[in-house]
């Protein structure tokens, strides 16, 4: 187990060390740079030669590209993760800020498709090809093909129109004010989680599917247990892996669509910074936020991994 | 001392009232150092700008403007994201009056001298004025800004520079009074337009000092403006609390400014507005701006910016070299069918290549019925064909790259304008949609046949931008556009200080551009505003542009 543990860790690992050499060398190969964001569109063009080699030296960006990823590492190491180019906070002051908003919509998000997409799934498949299992179907797949930041901005609209009400506009975090906070996280979440738990309504559905009818199952039923109990004591926690496993990979969905859903709801999270971010071409901003996007999306696969063993105990690590 | 006294406009002919009133005016100036050297007080001096009776006070005023700025060096700048919350913690020499943004009345400055050969500019400084971290206001911080302006540090880029390019010393007579020598005159509007620019924010002479010049990432640098820094939250909010030492007694009414951050035309901002979450919405989106319309306890207002909405076209590349056909380009635009395909995304109007409501350009009724500007294209867009087949381009052209920046009213406007060029004229171009810092970077460089976006200017007089978008190597000149009879005529204009010969001027310079167009003028924008009509003393509908009337001193809350 040991052994496997530092296996997987030095694996992740090198997959972050590769992350991060291609983000740092997209970032500077895409055409574009900071100083139109800085100086704005009439500094910009009145910019000399010199004053361009004086900034871009001022901001780090004429180092060597070698040394700039150096500074990069040295930045992570030390726990500030650079300073943004324009206004001179730390990319950890960020994180620390926003952070928390952003993990709390993960989570939720994370929730909500568990509780949305599991029911749904169990039900399907106890009773295929019913109503309620076509319904369930029809609306997986519509909330997989709804695009998440319109059903945000469709949300957003309908309760401003409807009830005139908005969410708190600036970051409450959940320690100042929960109600508050809540507002500001929710609807992000439920689009976020509708979208995912879609998945796994459908991967529970065909995995309980193929599990219900096993030779235990069978065995179980035939020995007279009541049928809830076989689906909830038998069958389940057979389906359950490879659902276990889609939520993992579902979370660099909800990371990557918590980008563009922030963005809809006016949410301040670390999408939205992140968007700004690119807009801006504040490219230490970028590529640190991006690294911890890989971080998380890496961490979770591996605790995946791990739970497999806690859960199929068949499961052993060579 | 200078030989003339002027504080204001200039009556061009004498009648009783006048005469009146410039009594007045030159007994007050008589008096008034008379007053202050008895009083010794200088916040006593009149001040145009004087606390209403009826207005009440204390409050907090939720305002929304424009994202986050990229930092904080104020004169570096040139987008509202800084002069929008950072304005009111300064104060300028010399301001533009809130209450109709276009009179030149006093700030720290509370009188001017112009010499009568028009080369001396002589200030009078308002003594016992601070800065918010205690220090004394004096000739020699105006004298530390204004060197800055004039002639930026290396790294240090200031869009304002140009307007002072005449500006040669910057003399400190005493620690009250400043002068500032011109190498030539220049007419006075300009001069005291440039002056009284927002952006001339007057910062502490060692702020600079402790800086090296640069204040880009110094978040929190004094100043002596109404409102004092409290809190920042990075792309969020600003905070601001009333300046209780202000030099301007009684102001300014509101207790807190909260300045929001959120993207001009989002659809966060005007549902933020319409959901009642702030009091003051800057830069609504059409759609948003109409709904806060018709709501009856606000009032939406509309005024002019100073930008033009363009494209531009490579003088570099053969066909677009030719005079005749950028004039059948610029021909061939239905300009309301522009300006009707992006009315949800951006309120613009029709215009040439002066501002449309300035003073001195072809006044909007004559303007529409020019070739060009008309709502039946029909007759320009016939006269486009013959020019294009006179240049030996009946046959139309083919392969043009068309470098689009990545912003929604330009991508719409591309495709239109696209299919515009290729109906009427058989001109065929390929879109490359790329980023802002892409664009401009194209653009200077030349890697472009066709370019979409938009330019500002910092004043609405024509000197300003003639240089600056049509002379030559001028900084936004992106075609590469040259036409001597224009550049010999823009520097009469610079250097002409009688009103009418200058208007004359300016109409024949719109002449030459209509036949040589240096760029194509689709729009010019217009910013809409909305705010619930519990906030007094703010009427922007006489504004031009967003950059010189930002400070809140002026404004106060009914509901407080």
């Amino acid at each position: 187990m040991r052994k496997y543990l530092v296996r997987r860790a030095l694996f992740a690992l090198a997959t972050l060390v590769g992350v991060s050499l291609i983000i740092f060398v997209v970032l500077r190969v895409l055409p574009g740079d900071p100083l139109v964001a800085i100086l704005g569109v009439e500094g910009h063009a009145r910019m000399t030669p010199a004053d361009r080699v004086k900034i871009m030296h001022d901001l780090g960006l004429s180092d060597p590209l070698p040394l700039q990823y150096l500074h990069w590492l040295r930045d992570i190491a030390s726990g500030q993760l650079g300073k943004s180019f324009f206004r001179g906070d730390t990319v950890a002051q960020l994180i620390l800020h926003r952070g928390p908003i952003s993990a709390e919509i993960g989570l939720l998000a994370l929730i909500v498709s568990w509780l949305v997409g599991l029911p749904i799934g169990i039900l399907s498949a106890v009773k295929p090809n019913s109503i309620i299992d076509n319904v369930a179907r029809s609306l997986a797949i519509l909330f997989i093909a709804i695009p998440g930041f319109w059903l945000g901005m469709l949300i957003v609209l309908a309760l401003l129109f409807w009830f005139g009400y908005k969410a708190p506009i600036i970051i409450v975090h959940l320690w100042e004010s929960p109600w508050q906070n809540l507002q500001i996280v929710i609807g992000p979440a439920i689009v976020l989680g509708l979208a995912q738990g879609a998945y796994i309504a459908r991967m529970a559905r065909s995995c309980l599917l193929e599990v219900i009818h096993e030779d235990y199952v069978r065995t179980a039923r035939a020995k007279g247990v009541l049928e809830r109990r076989v689906i909830m004591s038998h069958a389940l926690p057979n389906a359950l892996l490879p659902v276990i496993t889609i939520s993992g990979v579902l979370l660099g969905f909800v990371l990557g669509g918590s980008v563009a859903v922030e963005q809809a709801f006016g949410v301040p999270g670390l999408g939205r910074a992140l968007v700004i971010a690119l807009i801006e071409r504040d490219i230490i901003v970028v590529q640190n936020l991006v690294l911890l996007y890989a971080v998380i999306f890496v961490l979770v696969n591996l605790l995946v991994d791990l739970s497999y063993a806690w859960l199929d105990p068949r499961i052993r690590y060579a | 001392m200078s030989d003339q006294t002027d504080s204001g406009h200039r009556p061009t002919t004498l009648s009783r009232r006048t005469f009146l009133r410039a009594a007045g005016v030159t007994g007050a100036v008589a008096l008034g150092p008379a007053v202050l050297r008895g009083r010794g007080e200088a916040q006593e001096t009149p001040s145009p700008i004087r606390p209403e009776a009826a207005a009440k006070r204390g409050g907090t005023l939720r305002y929304a403007v424009h994202n986050a700025p990229a930092h904080f060096d104020v004169h570096q700048s040139g987008t509202v994201a800084n002069i929008g919350p950072q304005s009111p913690m300064y104060d300028c020499l010399i301001r533009r009056d809130p209450r109709n943004g276009q009179t030149i009345i006093p700030d720290l400055a509370w009188k001017w001298d112009i010499s009568k050969d028009g080369k001396k500019y002589t200030f009078y400084l308002r003594k016992g004025v601070k800065f918010h971290d205690g220090a004394d206001f004096t000739a020699a911080d105006v004298q530390a800004t204004y060197e800055r302006i004039v002639r930026p540090p290396k790294g240090v880029v200031i869009p304002r520079s140009s307007l002072f390019t005449t500006v040669g010393e910057i003399v400190v007579l005493d620690p009250y009074r400043i002068e500032f020598r011109m190498t030539e005159p220049r007419p006075r509007d300009f001069m005291l337009g440039a002056f009284a620019s927002g952006w001339n924010i007057i910062v502490r002479k060692k702020t600079l000092e402790d800086n090296q010049g640069n204040l880009r990432q110094v978040m929190d640098f004094p100043g002596t403006g109404p409102y004092k820094h409290v809190s920042r939250k990075d792309k969020e909010i600003w905070i601001m609390d009333k300046n209780p030492n202000y030099w301007n007694k009684g102001l300014p009414y509101l207790d807190r400014l909260e300045i929001y951050h959120m993207f001009p035309f989002s659809p966060e901002l005007g549902s933020s507005f319409l959901a009642g979450k702030i009091d003051y919405a800057r830069l609504m989106d059409p759609v948003s701006w109409r709904k806060a319309k018709e709501m009856p306890n606000v009032t939406a207002a509309a005024f002019n910016q100073s930008v033009i909405q363009a494209f531009w076209m490579n003088m570099k590349k053969k066909p677009l070299a030719d005079a005749r056909v950028r004039r059948a380009i610029h021909l061939a635009m239905d300009r309301p069918a522009l300006i009707e395909v992006v009315k949800d995304t951006a309120p613009m109007q029709i215009g040439g290549f002066v501002y449309p409501f300035h003073e001195m350009s072809t006044p909007k009724a004559e303007l529409v019925k020019r070739l060009g500007y008309q709502t039946d294209v029909k007759p320009a867009v016939q006269e486009a064909r013959r020019l294009m087949q006179e240049a030996g381009y009946a046959q139309g052209i083919k392969g043009l790259d068309f470098v689009v920046r990545d912003i929604q009213t330009f991508k719409l406007w591309a495709v239109a304008i696209q299919a515009m060029l290729k109906e009427n004229l058989n001109i065929e171009t390929n879109l490359r949609t790329v980023q802002t810092s892409v664009w401009f970077d194209e653009a200077a460089a030349g890697n472009f046949d066709l370019a979409i976006s938009a330019i500002v200017s910092s004043l609405m007089d024509p000197s300003d931008y003639f240089t600056a978008w049509y002379g030559q190597n001028g900084p936004q000149n992106y075609s590469g556009w040259s036409n001597e009879q224009f550049h010999s005529l823009a520097k009469q204009i610079e250097r002409e200080l009688d009103k009418k010969k200058r208007t004359a001027m300016v109409r024949k310079a719109e002449g030459i551009l209509e036949q040589d167009p240096p760029l194509i003028p689709i729009a010019y924008e217009q910013i809409y505003d909305a705010y619930y009509n519990n906030v007094k003393g703010q009427n922007p509908s006489t504004f031009f542009g967003i950059y010189d009337v930002c400070r809140w001193d002026q404004v106060w809350l009914a509901k407080s």
